[in-house]
């Protein structure tokens, strides 16, 4: 496949909402079907990605450090962390519902921290080999990224349905702001990194 | 570090060095801008880039009727789903029940509001402008009402979609579930089923709507009206 086989290539921009393909011009300009603007590849692509990425980073340990949540029962306070709840799950013999929170919470964060850095590292060196998995591991981050909201949803629910006053009562800790925040930038970062990045650098 | 190819004056010193036509034959593949010539698979079949595998086009059937039909069902399903008790609970005598909204109210008295504004816009908020936009389109495309608005209307469907996490809310319930069921008493609201008609109509409702299809109409109508 000849490099020149791109739509970049050809003076072709690809509107990145409804897919129509322009002529590219001299200046900015907008998609005549839609309106949008028009980039031939995401503006500023890497240097966005970046900054939310360091962003995720350090607020990635807060997240872990402080309690996500408070539960009181018949007077008895306890604190959990994100990694103190899955240790009571597997002590309640909750064996499934444990691998599914540590799942969720535990490794589709950390490892699509670690999969952005990698595919941030493989852009900047230009990476030579196997374009076509790095586009798949791309897609499995864009994918998963959602579905770490998961504890966040959970607590929401016990906030809502423990609510017996004194007998037993569920308040939100401190690190459940901090990995909101890391799903959010995470996924935004997922989101202004631009895959075609890879493509351009291969050398054929 | 990063080179940013749009505001690079090179990349708008190639010509065009043969005879394309920025027009329907061609299309680029979204993640790795290979040119290609416009699949139109029939409906059961998909068109893949051969160069790195992304799903271009999969066509669907009755695209437009099934998005209106399930978006209204979904406007009507989505009231009962958030007003209505999910899940409650009966503790030493105690009895309490949680909606999707007061887990949202109590997160706000809680002071957490930033993870209180985040639940309901995942799932309260983006789930019901989802299902009003879908509404909005499918009644303009199937009705053939233009409207200038069509098009910013399935941008922010489009960019909408990613923040509305019924299905994740729904994994969230089950396992709350699970941790409650070993300290007391669970019983199922109705609200519950409600949510889980408004789970399915969303899915069916993201698999129905054939965005190339729904483009292509709004460009079609958008050119009768000029």
């Amino acid at each position: 496949m000849s490099h020149n086989a791109t739509a970049l290539a050809q003076g072709l921009t690809r509107c990145h909402n409804c897919g129509h393909l322009s002529k590219q011009t001299r200046r900015p300009r907008q998609c005549p079907v839609c309106g949008s603007h028009l980039h031939a590849r995401m503006p500023h692509s890497v240097q966005r990605t970046t900054a939310l990425l360091l962003s995720s980073y350090a607020l990635y340990i807060p997240a872990n450090i402080f309690p996500i949540m408070t539960v009181t029962q018949l007077g008895v306070t306890e604190q959990h962390t994100i990694l103190g709840g899955i240790i009571a799950l597997i002590d309640k013999d909750m064996m499934p519902i444990a691998i599914l929170v540590l799942v969720a919470s535990i490794l589709v964060p950390l490892l699509k921290l670690l999969g952005l850095s990698l595919l941030l590292l493989n852009v900047h060196y230009r990476w030579q080999s196997n374009a076509r998995l790095w586009t798949r591991m791309y897609r499995v981050i864009v994918f998963v990224g959602r579905w770490s909201m998961l504890d966040i949803f959970m607590i929401s629910i016990l906030v809502a349905v423990v609510d017996l006053g004194g007998i037993s009562q569920v308040i939100a800790g401190p690190a459940s702001t901090a990995f909101a925040a890391v799903v959010v930038l995470t996924m935004f970062a997922a989101k202004s990194f631009d895959p075609r990045l890879i493509w351009d650098n291969q050398l054929e | 570090m990063a080179r940013s190819y749009d505001t690079h004056p090179d990349n708008y010193r190639l010509e065009p060095d043969y005879s394309i036509m920025p027009n329907r034959k061609f299309n680029a593949c979204p993640e790795c801008d290979l040119l290609l010539n416009q699949a139109v698979p029939e409906i059961g079949e998909k068109a893949l880039c051969p160069r790195c595998g992304y799903l271009l086009y999969r066509p669907r059937k009755q695209s437009i009727e099934r998005t209106f039909a399930l978006s209204i069902a979904g406007l009507i399903i989505i009231f009962p789903a958030n007003l209505l008790p999910l899940i409650g609970i009966r503790l030493l005598g105690n009895s309490h029940d949680g909606t999707l909204w007061s887990g949202v109210a109590g997160l706000f008295n809680e002071g957490m509001w930033a993870v209180a504004a985040l639940v309901f816009m995942s799932s309260i908020l983006f789930p019901l402008t989802n299902i009003m936009l879908s509404l909005l389109i499918s009644a303009h495309l199937y009705f053939n009402k233009p409207n200038r608005r069509l098009g910013s209307w399935m941008r922010w469907l489009q960019h909408l979609d990613e923040w509305a996490m019924l299905e994740v809310y729904a994994l969230g319930i089950i396992v709350a579930c699970v941790k409650l069921a070993s300290t007391a008493d669970l019983k199922l609201g109705f609200g519950l089923y409600a949510f889980v008609a408004l789970l399915l109509i969303t899915a069916m409702l993201a698999s129905s709507l054939d965005s190339y299809l729904f483009w292509q109409r709004i460009a079609r109508l958008r050119r009768h009206e000029s």
